[in-house]
């Protein structure tokens, strides 16, 4: 080669990479010669080596055999809520009442899972047939509050008269729920109020996150016959995905897209009176005969 | 643990399972350190990092192919948790010094021109501040790239898929890290020969 070799060159060589990979001998060997030939490229050369001689990793501190612990300690607490299907059915099961038991036993392999799926299954629909003589009071429309809710009130006791563990059962869904309202709200808020088009890549994140937990809620609000919960979720989980598969470095056009579409649907004044009411109702003494003064309408 | 346990253990986490979780947790956590302070060449920012590595791995667990290797996969998340922990850094601290070579150069010659004397650099601590220094000025993909190839031993094929780069553009994140760094340690190369 009679011309010089390039600094990029010199440092593939330097790192065995590329056309200087090891095993590339002849492509070595040339630039190996030219090095001894050529004044200027071994100049260069010795520059190069001789910087990245002089970079040595810095001694990593110690860390010790309990330091995984520790960190677990640090983000135990910071951990989403994250259930499968399968996850998601054990904790039900927990709120209804069938105690840490019932998650443990829903940690088994799949066979076992997909078996007591069907049992619970068969196990409620002959508690339905059982339970729902003409004479019983009928499900209440509307009530995530009410004894079962998720939980169908229909395969329970009488919604009228929910005991203690169902009341509290009760408010930890409202609780659930209106939190969940609470850190959609944040959300929107950031992104209404972010001053100029840039990079809402946190916000989406953030947004990533409650989007499954919105799709669950929402399931559950379905199931529990509360369909203006359920529609203010829909609404809500449309607008996230809508900011989660938006551009990072989002411009002006789509973020005055997902703003319009805020607006269109006063989607944060819906996210607000929901998340009021939830909260009224669980306050109220049975934890769900606080007025319910705008769920119909805010939807 | 070996691989069944450890793939039952990955398909628990999968599913929700917290102390299934903390296992992988307390498995890879000072690994995942290690590569982190090499990243960030702060303590304090890897012990970030490495909180925030293990978040993402949490939340992204749905996405993990069982049959892959979780320590490679958590390593990717390191490796680009440092890089975000350093833009952001950068952007808050608003230090457009990072992809000027102009500005790279001349930090170096007001360091080389210092003061400081030639037994001082000869002080291996003293060497050590100014390549630190040097390193700081890259930029975080500049840095993330050599860090993996100098200090990890890793090919730029492996640079690429870590950082989710195209070959070109990794391969290239390294010269220009190398290029800084020849520059900005020109003159304390030449003391200490």
């Amino acid at each position: 080669m009679s011309s010089h070799y390039s600094e990029d060159d010199l440092t593939l060589y330097y790192y065995r990479e590329g056309r200087y990979a090891s095993h590339r001998e002849r492509s070595r060997s040339d630039l190996s010669r030219h090095l001894q030939t050529c004044a200027a490229c071994a100049a260069l050369y010795h520059d190069i080596s001789s910087t990245l001689a002089l970079v040595v990793a810095d001694e990593v501190p110690e860390r010790g055999d309990q330091y995984g612990l520790e960190v677990w300690q640090r983000i135990r607490h910071r951990l989403p809520e994250r259930r499968s299907g399968f996850g998601r059915f054990a904790e039900l099961g927990r709120l209804a009442g069938f105690g840490a038991g019932f998650s443990r036993f829903f940690k088994w392999d799949g066979v076992a899972l997909a078996g007591a799926a069907a049992l619970l299954a068969v196990a409620a629909f002959i508690a339905g047939r059982t339970w729902q003589s003409p004479g019983t009071t009928p499900p209440v429309a509307g009530n995530l509050a009410s004894p079962g809710s998720t939980i169908n009130p229909a395969t329970r006791g009488n919604p009228a008269n929910p005991s203690g563990s169902d009341t509290a059962r009760s408010r930890i869904l409202l609780t659930s729920v209106a939190d969940h309202l609470d850190r959609s709200e944040r959300v929107l808020t950031e992104i209404m109020n972010t001053g100029e088009p840039g990079d809402i890549s946190a916000e989406q994140r953030w947004a990533e996150d409650l989007v499954t937990a919105s799709r669950l809620y929402r399931q559950d609000a379905m199931d529990a016959g509360e369909q203006s919960v359920a529609t203010v979720l829909d609404d809500l989980e449309r607008t996230l995905l809508e900011i989660v598969h938006s551009p990072s470095k989002i411009g002006a056009a789509d973020l005055e897209q997902i703003r319009r579409r805020v607006d269109a649907a006063a989607l944060l004044f819906k996210v607000r009176v929901m998340s009021e009411e939830l909260r009224q109702r669980e306050a109220a003494p049975d934890g769900r005969s606080a007025p319910r003064t705008s769920t119909s309408t805010v939807s | 643990m070996d691989a069944t346990e450890t793939a039952a253990v990955l398909a628990r986490a999968r599913q929700g399972d917290g102390d299934a979780f903390r296992a992988l947790v307390e498995r890879h956590s000072r690994s995942a350190f290690r590569l982190a302070f090499r990243m960030t060449g702060s303590e304090q920012d890897a012990e970030d990092v490495v909180q925030e590595a293990f978040l993402r791995a949490y939340k992204q667990l749905g996405r993990f192919e069982l049959r892959a290797n979780f320590g490679t996969w958590l390593y990717r998340i390191v490796a680009n948790c440092s890089v975000d922990l350093m833009r952001a850094k950068l952007s808050r601290h608003d230090m457009s010094r990072s992809e000027s070579l102009d500005e790279t150069v001349e930090t170096a010659e007001i360091s080389a021109h210092g003061g400081a004397g030639p037994e001082r650099l000869a002080e291996s601590a003293e060497i050590q501040r100014r390549v630190r220094d040097a390193l700081g000025a890259l930029s975080p993909l500049e840095r993330a790239a050599f860090t993996l190839r100098h200090y990890e031993g890793r090919s730029i094929e492996e640079i690429s898929a870590t950082l989710g780069l195209g070959t070109s553009a990794a391969k290239h994140s390294v010269f220009r890290a190398v290029r800084k760094l020849r520059v900005a340690l020109a003159p304390l190369r030449s003391q200490v020969s």
